[in-house]
């Protein structure tokens, strides 16, 4: 059994995972590129090694390093995180012919869910209904994409084949538009998954979000956690989730039938550790089995919030081949959590990313509040990775408890030095429609605008100007001061000069 | 001392009559104001309301940092604000906006060619960054009288990918 733990993940993820390494007693690995020698997980590793240059393909995706690292630390056992390797099952293969223990499924079930078609035709054999579409259809060309795309109907999506994470992904309204969209989808995906293979799927309109969080181990005990709502997208990036769903709660029925349907996905393939079902829920309640994501999710704190199950800690202790602790009836939903997403990008122009360092920050505190980050004053933003920062929970006993404390919280919240996305995350939980639950995965595309939400807000300009003036006028007098002192040795516009630069 | 401080469209007249007591367009308020430790967090009571802010220069104005919301304030002394005014309707017409990249990237695609009409809100280029394709928009309408990048390449931030005039 292992007592070392390789986390071969960055950002706040890697924090994540090394803390609940921390609280089991297990020595930790962290490995680095070069823009993040100064990171969070490599400080608080007990170890840290150097995998390469900052871009991706040359650090957090070279597997050969990593394992060469695990086995020059003496890991026993490496966690994956999501993205980069988490979910390459030639990367989970290579651990387990290395002798390690891959924190995750077996590399037969990160294959069987991550080819589609395969994962698609195994849970329709084990009942569960799936959105129509080219899935499973192999590698078609643009031509065959074209012929097809009438017998699925408009509207629909195009997606990549290794995809995930929304890249590679457009939505089409007619065969005329089509050819151009399904370029750019193969152009991202290319770019994003070295794979440039699409296919199609139906567009369920007033479509929401909403996945099933389930733990299995290697005992044959599968449970599921409840779910997740995850309906409030942008461009198919999740950017709030909550646990329970507005939509199915009050439904016991609904999310009992959904978990069984989940567990049984989960065993079609023989699953073990923790992997969460996506479920399409139209406004009837029907649900389509989207996809699994074989690995642990971005959104996984609002489950152990209202849970009060360590995912993270329980991945390890399945990893460690012991039986789950939990039984189906010991799983208890406990109020309501919501996370907000704090990316780095400018919600006023059009959520383009913002790269700098971060001067300053005030993280917020207090009861039901709970920040999972990776950053610190004096953080870098590269242009190398994703957007996201950092990740804000609050827990209510309530929906709307745990929305007052949200935005008790974003107000709490202060990064100074980039752009991000809290004020966006204000002006959703001022919303009435984000309020009352009523919103699909359209919501904040169609329905939500910055503008038309600040329009509604407070204006305190007049407070602005006035402290705009103090601080202003306050560096006019400190300059006036530096120039009338007479005793000084350099000159005075030498000391100006100087002083005016590190104001900047 | 006299300011006149220009949030968006609307002006405000501060006059800083000492430490604690200003008048703001005509209104005497008596206030308190600190700045928190070397940070650029300012602590203001006005009147007895304690309100907390960010305030930092970025060029030539300062952002405040208020409730969740970025007020941009442009703050002039009587004198400052009469060289602008006077030089104003030059500087404000119709100058040559440049489009700079907003962080290093690969740009994809460059949607538009020399001497092409643009409107506003027309894709002028697409730059790949932070594992996103960013699409750079027009912020008006014109010509385009100068591209500088092609796909493929690699830009640096604040480089100049192409003009609109």
């Amino acid at each position: 059994m292992f007592n070392k733990v390789l986390i071969a993940n960055r950002g706040e993820i890697a924090v994540r995972v090394i803390r609940a390494c921390r609280e089991l007693g297990l020595q930790t690995v962290a490995v680095y590129s070069d823009a993040d020698r100064q990171a969070l997980h490599v400080r608080y590793a007990d170890e840290a090694y150097r995998l390469g240059p900052a871009p991706s393909r040359d650090s957090y995706l070279r597997a050969d390093r990593i394992l060469d690292i695990a086995k020059q630390s003496g890991a026993g056992a490496i966690h994956p995180g999501y993205g980069f390797l988490a979910e390459r099952a030639d990367f989970a293969q290579m651990c387990v012919d290395e002798g390690l223990a891959f924190i995750g499924p077996k590399p037969s079930s990160i294959t069987a869910m991550g080819d589609k078609a395969v994962a698609r035709a195994t849970v329709s054999a084990a009942g569960v209904p799936v959105v129509p579409g080219t899935e499973g259809e192999g590698a078609l060309s643009d031509d065959e994409l074209l012929a097809l795309a009438p017998q699925i109907g408009f509207p629909l999506l195009i997606k990549a084949t290794a995809g995930g994470g929304g890249k590679g992904m457009r939505e089409v309204r007619s065969l005329e538009e089509m050819p151009e969209l399904v370029q750019s989808a193969r152009r991202e995906a290319e770019a994003a998954f070295g794979d440039g293979n699409v296919y199609l799927e139906k567009l369920v309109e007033g479509a929401r979000h909403i996945e099933i969080q389930i733990l299995a181990d290697t005992f044959g005990n599968t449970i599921y956690l409840g779910e997740r709502e995850c309906s409030l997208q942008r461009r198919h990036q999740k950017l709030l989730e909550e646990a329970p769903s507005p939509f199915v709660d009050g439904d016991d029925e609904l999310r009992q039938r959904m978990g069984a349907v989940a567990v049984r996905a989960a065993q079609s393939v023989g699953y073990v550790n923790a992997g969460t079902i996506e479920f399409l829920v139209d406004k009837d309640k029907n649900y389509y089995f989207l996809e699994m994501n074989t690995r642990l999710q971005v959104e996984h704190p609002v489950t152990e919030v209202v849970t009060g199950i360590d995912i993270v800690k329980e991945q390890i202790r399945i990893a460690r081949g012991r039986p789950l602790r939990y039984t189906q009836d010991d799983v208890r939903l406990n109020g309501w959590a919501i996370e907000c997403r704090i990316n780095a990008e400018d919600p006023y122009n059009n959520f383009l990313p913002s790269i700098g360092r971060i001067t300053h920050i005030s993280t917020p505190t207090g009861p039901g509040v709970r920040v999972d980050s990776g950053i610190y004053p004096g953080f870098e933003i590269s242009p190398y990775y994703d957007s996201l920062i950092s990740k804000l929970i609050t827990w209510g006993e309530t929906r709307a408890e745990a929305i007052l404390r949200m935005r008790r919280a974003l107000e709490e919240f202060i990064l100074v030095g980039v752009r991000t996305n809290i004020p966006f995350h204000q002006n959703l939980m001022d919303s009435h429609r984000f309020m009352g639950g009523q919103f699909d995965t359209r919501f904040i595309e169609q329905r939500f605008s910055m503008e038309a939400a600040d329009i509604n807000k407070d204006d305190h300009a007049e407070i602005a100007a006035i402290l705009a003036t103090l601080v202003a006028h306050r560096q006019t007098q400190r300059a006036a001061n530096i120039i009338q002192r007479g005793a000084r040795d350099t000159s005075n516009w030498k000391w100006l000069g100087r002083w005016e630069r590190l104001q900047r | 001392m006299k300011y006149i401080t220009t949030i968006g469209e609307r002006e405000f007249l501060v006059e800083i009559l000492s430490d604690d007591q200003i008048i703001v367009n005509g209104k005497l308020y008596h206030v308190d104001f600190q700045d928190i430790s070397e940070q650029p967090v300012y602590s203001l009571l006005l009147e007895g309301k304690s309100i907390e802010a960010y305030v930092y220069p970025v060029e030539k104005t300062w952002q405040v940092l208020l409730n969740g919301r970025f007020y941009p304030a442009l703050v002039e002394d009587e004198r400052e604000r009469s060289l602008r005014v006077a030089a104003g309707s030059q500087v404000q017409g119709r100058g040559e906006y440049q489009l700079k990249a907003p962080m290093p990237g690969l740009v994809v695609t460059v949607a538009v060619v020399e001497g092409q009409q643009v409107e506003k809100g027309e894709v002028l280029v697409v730059l790949e960054s932070m594992k996103m394709q960013n699409e750079l928009k027009s912020p008006r309408s014109g010509t385009v009288s100068r591209v500088r990048v092609a796909s493929g390449d690699r830009v640096e931030q604040q480089e100049t990918l192409l003009t609109v005039s």
